[in-house]
């Protein structure tokens, strides 16, 4: 445990393990305690998590700048940086865009100071803890619009910041999520397993519950942030998904809104299986504490949305279909003794039976990709085996399920892909039941 | 009290800005004059004022509130006499009160004998003295500067069936400066008050002297010329006496006429106060530090002249449109306040009649490097009279006790050139001279103890200020320092409490001393000083090495 | 020569009378003894028992593979089975402490030494209990990231996890017990080593080149991407 850092200097505790600890008032560093204290009340808070961004955060920065003046120009308003542990600099090139009368360069456009304040949280990045960092923060300065960018989007546009932040700050909704122009085969995970099985089990029909930028009230970061789990870990991982279901279950206002291309620094095809750490294990652990509210939703129920709900770039991407058949296949043969214990005898058998089809009979079908899932989802419940290896098995499936997709939508229109995937969400829905039953047995 | 022989005296200086019309009447006309301002002069000694501004008191048609002169060498018979004017300057001085008075050199009224002789022909001697036109594309690009009341800057004469140019009202008639006479006379009429025992003149409307193709016709070296020969006559014949330029311009822009110290004495900081009101209401320091970054050093023997009112609008000129649409809406919701890009209220009304406020705001004005002008009725709070056209919402009487008509006048209350502000809260009952004496808290006390605070040093009128800029920016917090005397002035622009930081490590060593209670703070360490501080608060802090 | 035997035969008598005195007593001591042990022992099951299902002992259990291994040899379950193994040891015990009441010279050191043998006992279960745990988890962990990272024969190499684990934990286990320390940590000491040395030849000579590209991966470009081989899941 840390004691209480009286002598002023910033606190050392960042270099250790992290030890948090919200009743021992700790949480904050006394530096970024007395730069808050500094800023004061505030209407707009912007956070923006970072670790290593040289390279585009001074462009991001100034974009978020230009999109607060433009839109807000009388409103209070903070950049919250809340830093990982960089090492090239990072949060010094975020402090030096600071709006402030100290600096000689006066912006015509600034009718108010614009604080851009910057904490290490830790010396390593861990998105859980700087989301609570930039929580707390929020709750401190009474900020009633809050919204979290991304470091990672480099084509963020200035309107982005209007557009997540106007239905909070006018319109009294809690969240926003946002809507993206993506190519065709990007984003997956999202529209085959966790658009379609949220909207199954929780009513609401959000296309990206798990979105580097979005918007929220303040209302919504306070209640979040007192609840309890912190401390444990769970709610750490795939925080910005937990936040998305907290809402829903809290029955806070959503709504979406189209911000425009989607694009990140790096293309990130190898990380599939900390993504689904990220997203279906965050999911598949939050399904069991929210059970006495998603078990007794039926349907679903559209969000207002500004703009389209989703578009697609046509852009030509390369994919090695074959590979990804293949490790569906090995994964099957191989993970037999893991797959046991997760699936129904009838799933695997099925799974065993494609695995051996040729490539052109090849089809992981909408029903057996949603059996799949709910007995995923139902055997993390009851942690037949280590969570995390229950997880980790669920890739080979997913690839299985990408190379369907892709050849069923090899030469759809954007009409196309959006009708089999609402044919999909139809499908998570008709089989709800299923999973209600799977959960209840053994309990 | 004699007079400060210091020639340097407008920088110690605290001026009040009064019109005579609206200060005492002693003679049961409806409208104040000189002796009853004379009658007035224990108040402002006691308030502890040492110059008064009066304003246009000439014989006028009153059609700009004096500022359409008939005549330059009398004054308004419902003021008085010219040997009533000499008498008020006598008293004023035995009280060490010097007299500023107006001189409006750009135009003159109308019905000024000059402009009747000048447009009764195109041949008069006189014709020369203003500024005529056959047609009315001269000078084009030129900005209006009464928006509200006028379209152009030349106005057609059916005497003389031609144009002539006014940057103001159509029936004030600007002079031409280009003529070797219309200067000479000038000076002479300047002469005439300054042999009376004038101590100064405020010098109205001074961009618009000349006028040239092709340019604004404002801040024009011809201009600047003609001033400068103004100031060396000045200083040749009468040492000691002030000339004060109104040029509502940017800072930079301003600085010319200073000059090389062979200008103005001194000169309005326009720019400046719309941003104090902003920043309060913004409850950030930052238009007011920027600005004040902005403004050029001067020379040593020039001062600037800062105000919160004054007789005319709040104006907004000299901020950006984004800027005046916040003042709007802050501090003008009723489009009726609004008038020619200002706004037409008192301070008080201004500020919500929010003593605190009114303090702190007075406080800045007292503490900025520049002499403070307090404008009539504001140190007792006095409010303001909307659905009185123009600006005569600004200029009702002044309001010296809770009797009939508010102690300013015997004459029947229709017979006031205005009528008093009646209404529960600003009405003459609530706000008089008289109860505020009474009283050891009024706004009067307040006003009369942070004077007399302020003269305690030289500090405030001539040190040089050194903004600290603390993290929180809600705090405004400079140093004023003069030779080896230092003054901590930190001031909390926000309507909740704040806690502060300042970084004083060069003081370190120094003991604070508040300097209204006079009560020791703690010392300068090597830490950053921690203050705490309520609700629109501000401190005066003398700094001390015992 | 009667009254000699006869005096013989009594004072035979005596000594097998004086015996039972001085036997008799510690037998009932050690039927006392015995009697109470059953008792405690079986106290003890029954906490121990509820204390186990509390903790989901089963669950844990299950985890190290333990019960598909009791599930084949059609024993009880885990719980059950600690419950009971516990029951008889304490209740050995117990009869142990009673028979070295009865003062059996030989007997009673090879009891003593029974006792100081148990605690070993105990801990070598403890080992191999966590050690199975650890083995499945790690294999299990191992194959998972093999079939994800798309290398070849995860099996095998999960395979190859589970004995390494398997291995190294029987050898502390039998160093614990101190059966033949010395030749089982040798044992283990020398294939281990093999091992590694195999695999380091194996990797340096035939993967060569893969070494090096692995090396100038990770050190010397920054990680290339993969852009044909999937789309970005999120």
């Amino acid at each position: 445990m840390i004691g209480p850092v009286l002598d002023g200097s910033p606190s050392k505790a960042c270099g250790c393990a992290l030890e948090f600890n919200v009743e021992d008032g700790n949480f904050l560093t006394d530096d970024f305690l007395r730069q808050l204290i500094n800023v004061g009340e505030v209407d707009i808070l912007v956070g923006l998590p970072t670790h290593n961004n040289a390279k585009t955060i001074r462009s991001i920065v100034q974009t978020i700048q230009n999109g607060l003046l433009r839109s807000f120009p009388r409103e209070r308003a903070v950049i919250i940086n809340a830093d990982g542990g960089s090492r090239d600099g990072t949060p010094e090139l975020v402090t030096a865009i600071s709006i402030h009368d100290a600096r000689p360069t006066p912006n015509p456009y600034a009718l108010r100071t614009l604080h851009s304040i910057s904490t290490k949280y830790a010396s390593n990045p861990d998105g859980g803890v700087a989301f609570r960092t930039i929580l707390a923060a929020a709750e401190l300065l009474r900020a009633k619009a809050c919204i979290v960018m991304s470091p990672e989007s480099t084509n963020i546009e200035s309107e982005w910041v209007s557009k997540l932040l106007r239905p909070i700050s006018y319109d009294g909704f809690d969240l926003v999520t946002p809507t993206y122009r993506r190519p065709k085969f990007e984003g997956l995970l999202m529209t085959n397993l966790l658009y379609p099985m949220i909207r199954a089990l929780y009513g609401v029909r959000i296309r990206e519950a798990h979105a580097p930028e979005f918007g929220f009230s303040g209302r919504l970061g306070s209640q979040f942030l007192n609840q309890n789990g912190w401390n444990d870990g769970t709610v750490g991982i795939g925080t910005e998904l937990r936040f998305t279901l907290a809402a829903i279950t809290g029955r806070y206002r959503v709504c979406q809104s189209f911000l425009g291309e989607k694009s990140q620094a790096e293309r990130r095809s190898a990380d599939l299986v900390p993504a689904l750490r990220q997203t279906v294990g965050a999911l598949f652990s939050a399904l069991e504490p929210g059970f006495s509210f998603w078990s007794r939703v039926t349907g679903s129920q559209p969000v207002l949305t500004t703009g389209p709900d989703q578009e697609m770039l046509l852009e030509r991407v390369r994919i090695n279909r074959k590979r990804l058949r293949e490790m569906f296949s090995i994964g099957v043969a191989e993970l037999e003794s893991v797959y046991q214990s997760i699936l129904a005898p009838a799933t695997l058998a099925e799974l065993q039976r494609i695995a051996h089809l040729r490539e052109e009979e090849f089809r992981y079908s909408a029903e057996l990709w949603v059996r799949t899932a709910y007995e995923f989802a139902a055997a993390y419940q009851k942690s037949v085996i280590n969570r995390d290896h229950i997880i980790q098995a669920f890739a080979p499936l997913f690839r299985g399920r990408v190379f369907t997709f892709l050849v069923e939508n090899r030469n759809s229109s954007m009409n196309d892909v959006e009708d089999n995937i609402e044919g999909l969400c139809v499908e998570f829905e008709r089989l709800k039941p299923y999973l209600l039953q799977l959960w209840k047995s053994k309990e | 009290m004699p007079l400060n022989r210091d020639a340097l005296w407008y920088k110690d200086a605290t001026i009040y800005q009064v019109h005579v019309r609206t200060f005492y009447d002693s003679n049961g006309d409806g409208i104040g004059d000189f002796q009853g301002l004379e009658q007035k002069l224990d108040y402002l000694q006691e308030l502890g004022i040492s110059a008064i501004w009066l304003m246009p008191f000439f014989p006028s048609p009153l059609r700009d509130d004096g500022y359409d002169i008939a005549d330059y060498n009398s004054v308004h018979a419902s003021y008085g006499t010219l040997e009533d004017f000499c008498k008020l300057l006598k008293s004023a001085h035995d009280r060490g009160i010097r007299i500023i008075i107006e001189m409006v050199l750009n135009h003159t009224s109308d019905q000024h004998p000059w402009f009747q002789e000048s447009r009764s022909s195109q041949n008069h001697p006189r014709r020369d003295w203003y500024v005529w036109s056959d047609t009315d594309t001269g000078y084009k690009g030129t900005r209006i500067i009464f928006l509200d009341t006028e379209t152009s800057n030349w106005a057609w004469d059916p005497t003389s069936k031609s144009f002539y140019w006014h940057r103001f009202f159509s029936h004030q008639p600007d002079l031409n400066y280009d003529n070797p006479a219309v200067r000479e006379q000038m000076w002479n009429v300047m002469k005439f008050w300054l042999e009376m025992g004038v101590d100064g003149f405020r010098l109205d409307a001074v961009p618009y002297l000349v006028e040239r193709e092709g340019t604004s016709c404002e801040n024009l070296p011809e201009t600047h010329n003609i001033l400068k020969e103004l100031r060396l006559k000045l200083d040749e014949q009468f040492s000691g006496r002030m000339l004060l330029a109104e040029a509502n311009q940017w800072p930079a822009d301003l600085r010319q006429y200073f000059a090389d110290g062979d200008e103005f004495h001194m000169a309005f900081h326009f720019p400046l106060m719309p941003r104090m009101f902003m920043g309060l209401k913004l409850e950030d320091r930052k238009p007011i530090t920027e600005i004040l970054q902005q403004t050029p050093e001067i020379p040593p023997s020039c001062q600037w002249s800062l105000f919160l009112r004054n007789h005319d609008e709040l104006t907004l000129e000299m901020v950006t449109d984004m800027e005046r649409d916040y003042m709007y809406d802050m501090y003008a919701e009723n489009k009726t306040m609004r008038l020619n890009l200002g706004i037409r209220r008192r301070l008080a009304p201004l500020l919500d009649n929010d003593r605190r406020r009114i303090e702190l705001m007075n406080g800045m004005l007292m503490s900025l490097p520049g002499t403070p002008i307090i404008y009539y009725g504001d140190e007792i709070g006095m409010g303001d009279n909307i659905s009185l056209g123009d600006r005569n919402g600004v200029r009702t009487p002044m309001q010296w006790s809770g009797d009939g008509n508010g102690g300013f006048s015997n004459a029947d209350p229709e017979h006031l050139y205005a009528p008093l502000i009646q209404n529960p809260v600003y009405g003459y009952p609530a706000v008089n001279v008289a109860s505020q004496r009474e009283s050891g808290h009024s706004l009067f006390r307040w006003t009369q103890r942070i004077i007399t605070v302020r003269r305690s040093t030289a500090v405030f009128g001539r040190g040089s200020i050194e903004f600290l800029y603390p993290a929180n920016h809600r705090i405004l917090a400079y140093l004023r320092r003069l030779s080896n005397e230092a003054v901590l002035v930190v001031n909390n622009l926000s309507s909740t409490a704040q806690a502060v930081e300042l970084d004083l490590r060069r003081y370190k060593g120094n003991i604070l001393i508040e300097m209204f209670g006079n009560n020791i703070f703690p010392r300068v360490g090597d830490l950053p000083y921690l203050l705490t501080m309520g609700p629109y608060q501000f401190y005066w802090f003398r700094l001390r090495r015992v | 020569m009667r009254e000699m035997i006869v005096s013989e035969l009594t004072q035979a008598l005596h000594e097998l009378a004086r015996g039972f005195a001085h036997y008799l007593p510690r037998l009932i001591v050690m039927l006392i003894l015995a009697l109470a042990g059953w008792v405690i022992a079986y106290v003890v099951k029954v906490i121990l028992r509820g204390t186990l299902r509390l903790i989901n002992f089963d669950k844990l259990a299950e985890n190290a593979g333990a019960s598909q291994l009791l599930g084949k040899t059609a024993l009880p379950s885990a719980t059950e089975l600690v419950g009971r193994f516990v029951f008889w040891v304490t209740w050995l015990g117990f009869v142990l402490l009673g028979v070295s009441v009865l003062g059996i010279l030989g007997l009673q050191e090879q009891i003593a030494r029974f006792f100081l043998f148990l605690p070993h006992l105990f801990v070598a279960m403890f080992i191999m209990f966590f050690g199975l745990l650890a083995a499945n988890f790690f294999s299990r962990a191992a194959l998972l990231a093999a079939v994800n990272a798309n290398v070849p024969s995860p099996r095998v190499l999960s395979l190859a996890v589970r004995s390494i684990i398997v291995a190294f934990v029987l050898s502390i286990v039998f160093e614990e017990l101190g059966l033949a320390e010395q030749t089982m940590l040798v044992a283990f000491g020398i294939a281990f080593g093999a091992l590694m040395l195999g695999l380091a030849i194996a990797f340096g000579i035939g993967g060569r080149d893969l070494a090096r590209r692995f090396l100038e991966e990770k050190f010397v470009r920054p990680k290339r991407q993969e852009n044909e081989d999937e789309p970005s899941p999120l």
